[in-house]
């Protein structure tokens, strides 16, 4: 009987520390839970830090994609249209989150380092049509309101690296202008 | 035959063998840039490097030395040898994977990725570019440069409408401009500057202008030179390949059409070495967007009122059917007729005919309308077509090629590269017309005789066939007046027709004895022979005492103008001749009746209204179309057809090879296949009709047309693979990197129908004489103005490729410089040409001062801006437009 009474104290015990210890639910969707920095959530399509897309529309994602979700449709950069650098860019660009399944090949299929799964978990829809993200939410927002695409470029006739060098950092390089200082 | 040893492997080959061509039996792969199998070696990119040792001979016994194993002993040449360059000679040995030789590889491709951007992901090449393979099979694996390091050149350079050049990826191997110079002989591209700057240039006004550029796109080993129509539409991987053949002309080129979201994106050579080898011409290549222009019909429709209302399928087939049924009974069969162009397949066209004869009971049928309205010499075909197994790019020694009042350039562009070809291969090639045409270039012996003339020709050959005694006639049964009726001497003849006497005796004599001999003739020698009852027969004469007729590489091939106007004769699209090619006793209407004489007209892919002004809708009109013709506009029912890319047959060619073609798009909304509407109206008019697909149609086909027995579509899927055995179109659809990597199979596919000539050993053919008709009616120096044609016009289909709009030459009337001085006209005037025509008709051109029509000719191109229908054979009077 004795010993009955010592289990149940220490139920009880543990019961109160538990009542007082800071509680592990998360009050979602008010409060939401932090993600480890290589979580694999929802792609962003990403800028180059003078606003073009990184996007070229090399379809590469898309060949390396297991569940065929992502659909590109490459078209040619025009001088007062730039959205990337050199001479391509995505035209349509479409991942349909019902098929993905977050592997993350796309990510590394990537010449660019364009496309990213990135940290928004929050997929539900409520018909499948909207499952089918396209360019337009898929694309980060310019670094500055003025650096948005497609733009203008200053020097029109010149093409820049589709894919930037290694070493050049991420701003995209101006071939032409590069050869040139090399002569 | 040499026998050479390989990696250890030892092959007998014929003499003459390249290195890297003998290593393809042993699966040594050599890997190359600069050398094609189709061209000659220039051994410039040295991608091919192997070891080569040739045995050491004894001097005294001129026996190879053996070392101690019984093994010839191998001097190992110093220095690697080019494998493209270097022939095989007895007991060479040949080493291709040793330390010298990887590393040799592995330098190449460094060195050419030294001035090579890192463009793959965006390049068009990428997934079929040997650059790519070969960096990843032979490359060093890692870089040691930065790509700022890198030599950068000029991108995005437009070489000419349909061609952009990188400069930055071309490796400069030359293949491009030796597929210029060396197979389409029109050398329009070269090298400029030196060194790294070295770049290819166009030295043509306008740029790059040559009928074949689009294949330089294939053959260039890199993404340096892309097309600017698929140019960024897809990645090539993407595409699904489609086996096709192309429909804009009778070469019956194999295509491959490439496709992705139901819409066709290029179009590509496939192979098949009896045909097309691995080349298009740019209308076959660019001209495709006809297919999904928005003008496409996509529902039926029938005239109420005055204007054409969209209704259901349901609805146009009871419209036709009662309007049908009760003219049939009233004005009977007599006046119901049929109009099919020739442009649509043999199942299309058998059905056709089946509903004409077997349900309407109706003989008026025709083809022959527009381009086609001169096609003839369908008995020629019947009895000498070109034998069985004829491959013209085969030709050579021994063969003589006759090409009589053609133009191939333009309007059978594959088959001038083929019959180039052979020519350089020793092919005696000898062109006659009445001017002066891009195969001549190519042409041992030329003619330009006068047109009308035709028949004085062909009379003075066969004159001196008889005085030399030339003729062979173990086939032949030589009518008792034949050679009296030839009563004038081969000069007389000559001078008729305007040529040199001693030549023309020569071509006889190179005819007659010829080992084999082979003729062509084309759209001009066929309007000759609509006007000249004569000449046919002379044409007759000429196949049956040369004895070239009956075997391969010997016979006669009609150079029609449609992809199906064979099959238009082989189906019975004739007034007086059935399925079969048999002859009718009781002929219907003939086109140019139907036009005036019938009351219902039932018109499937033609458009009379277009080819004549003053065509009327007879009464009642049907018209099945894939857009709203100007016949389909005044028609009372138009029906949507689907294009040759939504579904699948079977086309004729000009050789007589049948081809089928797949599937390679969905139909386009409600439009269907011209089979399935043709049998859908005969089930209306209650026919026991039941043929679920097109290859039910072919079945009865095979049955029904004894050429085409054993013509099943699971047969002529079949391609012959000199490399890999049997596979079956549309199996294997890598032909575009093959093309570029030059690892051909050696395809061939399709089959020839065999000629009377050839399935009847015994038969015997007659040889008459007619008599010429009396040409009094043309004043001698009146000048003629002759009709020509361009590999790209105003046609129809072409319209709707932007791409191609500003290759569409403008039009100009090219004269005679000697009548140009007479006229008083200077290169590049403005002249107005004057029609002995009722009602008057005047042209306004500039003139073109060239050497390309004899004295007392002009030439003007039909159907370019100003100058659509012009009519055959009509006699002109040319002035200075002041
Ligand atoms: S996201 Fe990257 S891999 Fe995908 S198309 Fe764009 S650049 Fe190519
Ligand atoms: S040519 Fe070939 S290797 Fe060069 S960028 Fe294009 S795909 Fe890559
Ligand atoms: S453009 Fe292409 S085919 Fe022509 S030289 Fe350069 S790499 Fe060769
Ligand atoms: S030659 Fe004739 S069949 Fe061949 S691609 Fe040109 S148009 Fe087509
Ligand atoms: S040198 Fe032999 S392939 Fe170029």
């Amino acid at each position: 009987m004795f010993e009955g009474l010592v289990a149940l104290v220490k139920g009880m015990l543990t019961t109160g520390r538990e009542m007082t210890s800071p509680p592990v639910t998360y009050q979602y969707p008010e409060v939401k839970k932090p993600v480890p920095p290589r979580f694999r959530g929802r792609h962003e399509l990403k800028r180059h830090e003078n606003g073009l897309e990184k996007c070229i529309g090399c379809s590469l994602c898309a060949a390396a994609c297991p569940a065929d979700a992502i659909y590109v449709v490459p078209a040619a950069n025009q001088d007062n249209e730039r959205y990337s650098p050199g001479e391509r860019y995505a035209a349509t660009y479409e991942i349909n989150l019902l098929r993905c399944i977050f592997c993350g090949f796309c990510e590394e299929a990537c010449p660019t380092g364009a496309i990213v799964l990135e940290h928004d978990y929050e997929l539900a829809y409520y018909d499948r049509r909207s499952a089918i993200i396209t360019k337009e939410q898929l694309l980060v927002a310019p670094p500055k309101p003025n650096m948005g695409t497609p733009r203008v470029m200053p020097d029109p006739g010149n093409l820049y690296a589709a894919i930037p060098p290694i070493k050049g950092g991420t701003e995209p390089v101006n071939i032409v202008e590069m050869a040139k200082a090399k002569q | 035959m040499p026998n050479v040893t390989i990696d250890g492997q030892t092959i007998q080959v014929p003499a003459g063998t390249l290195v890297v061509e003998a290593a393809k039996p042993l699966g040594v792969h050599i890997p190359v840039f600069c050398y094609h199998p189709k061209m000659q070696p220039v051994g410039m990119c040295r991608m091919c490097l192997v070891e080569v040792g040739t045995p050491r001979m004894d001097p005294a016994t001129k026996q190879p030395v053996l070392d101690e194993n019984g093994a010839p002993m191998i001097n190992w040449m110093p220095k690697l040898q080019a494998g493209c360059a270097t022939i095989v000679s007895e007991g060479m040995a040949i080493r291709t994977t040793t330390p010298t030789v990887v590393d040799a590889r592995r330098s190449v491709i460094e060195f050419l990725l030294t001035s090579h951007p890192l463009d793959c992901p965006i390049c068009d090449k990428g997934g079929e570019c040997p650059l790519q393979d070969h960096t990843l099979h032979y490359g060093p694996g890692k870089s040691r440069f930065y790509v700022e390091s890198k030599f950068h050149n000029e991108k995005s350079v437009p070489l000419s409408p349909l061609i952009m050049l990188d400069r930055e990826r071309c490796i400069q191997c030359a293949r491009c401009i030796r597929f210029q110079d060396e197979i389409a002989g029109e050398p329009v591209l070269g090298f400029a500057d030196r060194g790294r700057g070295l770049e290819i240039t166009t030295f043509d006004d306008p740029p790059f202008n040559s009928n074949f550029s689009g294949n330089t796109i294939d053959i260039c080993p890199v993404g340096a030179l892309t097309s600017r129509d698929f140019r960024f539409t897809a990645r090539v991987f993407e595409l699904n390949d489609h086996a096709s053949v192309c429909q804009h002309c009778s070469v019956g080129c194999n295509i491959n059409i490439g496709e992705r979201d139901n819409t066709i994106k290029r179009i590509t050579p496939r192979e098949n070495e009896a045909v097309n080898e691995i080349w298009l011409c740019d209308k076959g290549r660019f001209v495709h967007h006809f297919a999904h222009a928005e003008e496409r019909l996509t529902t039926p429709m029938i005239r109420a009122d005055t204007d054409l209302k969209p209704v259901s399928w349901y609805e146009a087939l009871t419209f036709i059917a009662n309007r049908l049924r009760p003219a049939l009974s009233e004005g009977g069969a007599k006046t119901i007729a049929g109009l099919a162009g020739d442009r649509v397949s043999n199942e299309d066209l058998y059905l056709f005919q089946k509903l004409f004869r077997e349900v309407l009971g109706s003989n008026n049928l025709d083809h022959r309308i527009g381009w086609s309205q001169w096609n003839a010499g369908q008995e020629l075909v019947k009895n000498f077509g070109a034998g069985v197994g004829t491959n013209l790019g085969e030709l050579g020694k021994g063969t003589t090629i006759l090409v009589l009042g053609a133009d191939p350039q333009n309007e059978q562009p594959v088959i001038r590269l083929r019959l180039a070809k052979a020519a350089k291969q020793g092919a005696n090639l000898m062109v006659a017309n009445g001017r002066v045409t891009k195969l001549n270039d190519s042409a041992k012996q030329s003619f330009v005789y006068k047109y009308g003339e035709e028949a004085s020709f062909l009379f003075g050959i066969l004159r001196a066939f008889l005085d030399g005694q030339l003729e062979k006639s173990e086939r032949a049964n030589v009518d008792a007046n034949f050679a009296l009726g030839l009563n004038l001497s081969v000069a007389d003849y000559a001078e008729r027709a305007g040529v040199n006497a001693d030549a023309l005796q020569q071509l006889a004599a190179n005819f007659a004895l010829s080992e084999n001999g082979i003729i062509l003739f084309g759209r001009e020698f066929m309007f000759a022979m609509q006007n000249e009852p004569a000449l046919e027969a002379a044409l007759n004469a000429l196949v049956v005492l040369s004895g070239h007729f009956g075997n391969k590489n010997n016979g006669v091939i009609a150079l029609y103008p449609h992809n199906n106007s064979m099959g238009a004769f082989d189906m019975g699209i004739l007034p007086n001749g059935s399925a079969g090619r048999n002859a009718l006793q009781d002929a219907g209407m003939s086109a140019k009746d139907m036009l005036t004489k019938a009351k219902v007209l039932y018109v499937m892919a033609a458009d009379p209204a277009r080819d004549d002004p003053k065509f009327r809708n007879p009464g009642f009109m049907i018209v099945q179309d894939l857009f709203l013709t100007e016949t389909a506009q005044k028609a009372d029912v138009v029906l949507p057809a689907a294009s040759w890319a939504e579904r699948d047959g079977t086309f004729t060619n000009t050789e007589r090879r049948v081809q089928y073609f797949q599937r390679s798009l969905e139909p386009m909304q409600n439009a269907r296949a011209d089979w399935e509407i043709v049998q859908t109206i005969a089930k209306q008019l209650g026919a026991q009709w039941n043929y679920p697909s097109a290859s039910d149609v072919m079945n009865e086909i095979t049955r029904d047309v004894p050429q085409y027995a054993k013509m099943s579509h699971e047969r002529l899927r079949v391609t012959a693979r000199r490399r890999s055995s049997v596979q079956t179109v549309g199996g294997d659809s890598a032909e575009p990197v093959q093309i570029a990597l030059g690892e051909l199979f050696g395809d061939m596919s399709g089959v020839q129908w065999a000629t009377v000539s050839e399935t009847n050993a015994d038969a015997k053919f007659e040889v008459k004489f007619i008599a010429p008709k009396a040409d009094g009616n043309v004043a001698a120096n009146v000048p003629y103005m002759a009709v020509t044609r361009s590999l790209l016009d105003r046609g129809s289909a072409i319209q709707f490729s932007q791409i191609v709009q500003p290759r569409v030459p403008n039009a100009n009337v090219e004269i005679n410089s000697h009548d140009a001085e007479e006229w008083n006209i200077a290169d590049g005037e403005r002249v107005k040409i004057t029609f002995e025509m009722k009602p008057p008709r005047v042209l306004e051109l500039n003139a073109q001062v060239d050497g390309t029509v004899p004295q007392g000719t002009i030439a003007v191109a039909n159907n370019l801006q100003g100058t659509e229908n012009l009519p055959m054979g009509a006699r002109v009077k040319v002035t200075k437009n002041v």
